[in-house]
């Protein structure tokens, strides 16, 4: 077992000398900046748990390549229950973080090339899949983070790849080699890049003919030449520069995003996986997305308890914990996370095994998870923001309160229940805000509309699933429809004939 | 031949059809042969399976699926899918012979 320790895993980051740029400048000690260091703490906490026995049986996973014990991040799931146990896995990390903590993307991946590698081998005779396992056990051996990449930045929506003005809007192959292809393109809102060893990159969409060398799926080095990072901003994220750990609500953990730019990246044959097979990037495109749909019933979930744990608190501070209508509103948010955490577990429960022999999720019932993650993480966030109080969005800053003149009123303005000091009211109104209004809000709201995509693209899979016709039939069967009517047979009921 | 049917709780196919277009009594077919016949991609009937453990087919399924020629051949068949395979349903018994004689 070669796991990772946290702090082999910061290192091992600060290796890589990934082409970071923020505000404008390279940034080389990425791993101690402000605005980044949050997120790769989010990631070491995926380590920090695998090494820790009371957390061992979510965390870890035995390899059906190797047998040894790893990094359940890195596993190929054998089962329902794997499926089931990835779902918790991300629940518990979503609690101990309270934010996106990225790792799921590349899990994600593995998981959706490992079949669709073996079905392209089948029906076109390439080597594919054996080129994958052997890549895959390079990540389970060594512990690695993979991003798993698939949104392009796509340009005009209304064109496809190949008749886009500027084809870099989709990452493509530019020259095939004998010994490898040169790639050039962009991946958008790249949850975790930065943060990533390697990086797994798959197509945005179905490709039809003429979008073959869009269809194009590979690995590479974080730190290939010519990758380089755009690093996404937050609301809020300058907060975390301001040498305070009050005002940001969150101070060691947080997401990250960024968009990352493939200028002319050399990729050998052996770590390519789909070069031009447009007719199995559908599939790879909704199986990862399937699985990603998957997980934000858990990893949402996890921030969900977080937050409605800090609303519960400020019910406490505010004495108004016992108010019938915020014990209402409290039950609401847990009514609604855990349906969320339901979504998850179901369509983990009715996975099937695949002809590859990995564990895939049940399709309908992921899409229509995520689709419900579209929605109540915003009402859950509603509900703590009421019970919260304006307070959160009007209240003084961490300096204010550290000033000797205008502190003491402070404190004694904000203050709350008699034995909660004003301090520790601030830092959950201010967590709360974080993860409704701020940097938090970024994982928690926006990213559980857009990510593992837009609520639309669920609703074409659960439409395309729906099996209406069976519906309808039954529906036709009930009502009796196509029966002939005797209409001389009716009769008035005896009340009405009296 | 053996026929198995899942619950049938959310059938994208008539199940009951596919059954009766089956091969009966075609000495091409291995004695003992069973197909799994699932609604939909859920797999009940396979156990939630898309290629059966323990196929007499060689090669049948991926790494982890036994295979030995001296046991009779079972095929699942779930939603529109033959083995994983998509398939139109109103070919769906048709592949499954043809699997059955391979």
């Amino acid at each position: 077992m070669a796991l990772k320790t946290p702090e082999e895993f910061v290192q091992s980051l600060a290796d890589l000398h990934l082409q970071i740029y923020l505000f404008g400048e390279k940034v080389d000690d990425y791993v101690n900046h402000p605005l980044i260091r949050p997120s790769i703490n989010c990631m070491a906490m995926t380590y920090e748990l695998a090494a820790m026995p009371e957390y061992e049986d979510l965390m870890l996973a035995t390899s059906h390549l190797t047998g040894e014990k790893i990094n359940r991040f890195t596993h190929i799931h054998q089962s329902a229950e794997d499926l089931a146990k990835k779902v918790k896995m991300q629940r518990l990390l979503g609690q101990k973080t309270g934010s996106c903590f990225q790792r799921c993307v590349g899990m994600d991946a593995v998981n959706a090339l490992y079949s669709v590698t073996w079905e392209t081998d089948q029906a076109r005779g390439t080597d594919y899949h054996e080129r994958f396992k052997k890549y895959l056990r390079y990540l389970q051996e060594e512990d690695l983070v993979a991003d798993g990449a698939m949104t392009d930045p796509k340009g005009d929506r209304s064109l496809p790849p190949h008749q886009q003005p500027d084809p870099d809007v989709y990452v493509h192959i530019v020259e095939k080699r004998d010994d490898g292809i040169v790639v050039r393109g962009a991946k958008a809102h790249q949850t975790g890049a930065c943060n990533s060893h390697e990086i797994i990159v798959m197509p945005t969409i179905a490709m039809r003919e003429g979008d073959e060398d869009f269809a194009v799926s590979f690995s590479c080095p974080a730190n290939a030449e010519g990758v380089s990072y755009i690093y996404g901003r937050q609301s809020c994220d300058t907060r975390k520069l301001e040498e305070t750990d009050l005002d940001v609500g969150n101070m060691r953990f947080g997401g990250q995003e960024a968009l990352m730019v493939f200028d002319d990246v050399f990729v050998p044959w052996e770590h390519v996986y789909m070069c031009g097979e447009i007719e199995f990037s559908g599939a790879l495109v909704e199986r990862f997305a399937g699985f990603h749909r998957q997980s934000y019933g858990g990893c949402k979930v996890g921030v969900g308890d977080v937050l409605i744990g800090a609303a519960a608190l400020a019910a406490e501070y505010n004495g108004v914990a016992r108010a019938s209508h915020i014990k209402d509103k409290i039950i609401e948010m847990t009514h609604l996370n855990e349906t969320l955490f339901s979504c998850g577990l179901a369509c983990s429960y009715e996975g099937v095994k695949m002809p590859a022999g990995n564990w895939q999720i049940d399709m309908l019932l992921a899409n229509v998870c995520k689709q419900n993650i579209t929605r109540f993480p915003y009402e859950i966030a509603r509900l703590a923001e009421d019970i919260a109080g304006g307070l959160m969005v009007t209240m003084p800053s961490a300096q204010d309160l550290a000033d000797e003149k205008i502190g003491p009123i402070v404190e004694k303005f904000l203050v709350g229940t008699c034995d909660t000091p004003v301090i520790d009211r601030m830092r959950v109104l201010r967590l709360i805000e974080n993860l409704t209004l701020g940097a938090g809000a970024v994982g928690y709201r926006t990213e559980s509309l857009h990510g593992a995509g837009s609520p639309q693209a669920q609703r074409i899979m659960i439409a395309r699933q729906s099996n209406l016709n069976h519906k309808k039939e039954l529906a036709k069967a009930i009502a009796e429809v196509g029966k002939p009517w005797e209409k001389n047979r009716v009769k008035k009921p005896t009340a009405v004939a009296g | 031949m053996k026929v198995v049917y899942c619950g049938g709780c959310n059938p994208h196919i008539d199940r009951e059809t596919v059954a009766a277009d089956l091969p009966q009594d075609d000495p091409d077919v291995p004695r003992g042969a069973t197909v799994h016949v699932s609604g939909c991609l859920r797999a009940c009937a396979s156990d939630h399976q898309l290629v059966a453990e323990g196929d007499g087919r060689a090669g049948a399924g991926a790494e982890g699926a036994s295979a030995g020629p001296e046991r009779p051949p079972v095929i699942v068949v779930a939603g529109e899918l033959v083995d994983g395979v998509p398939t139109p349903s109103s070919e769906l018994a048709a592949a499954v012979t043809r699997k059955l004689k391979e």
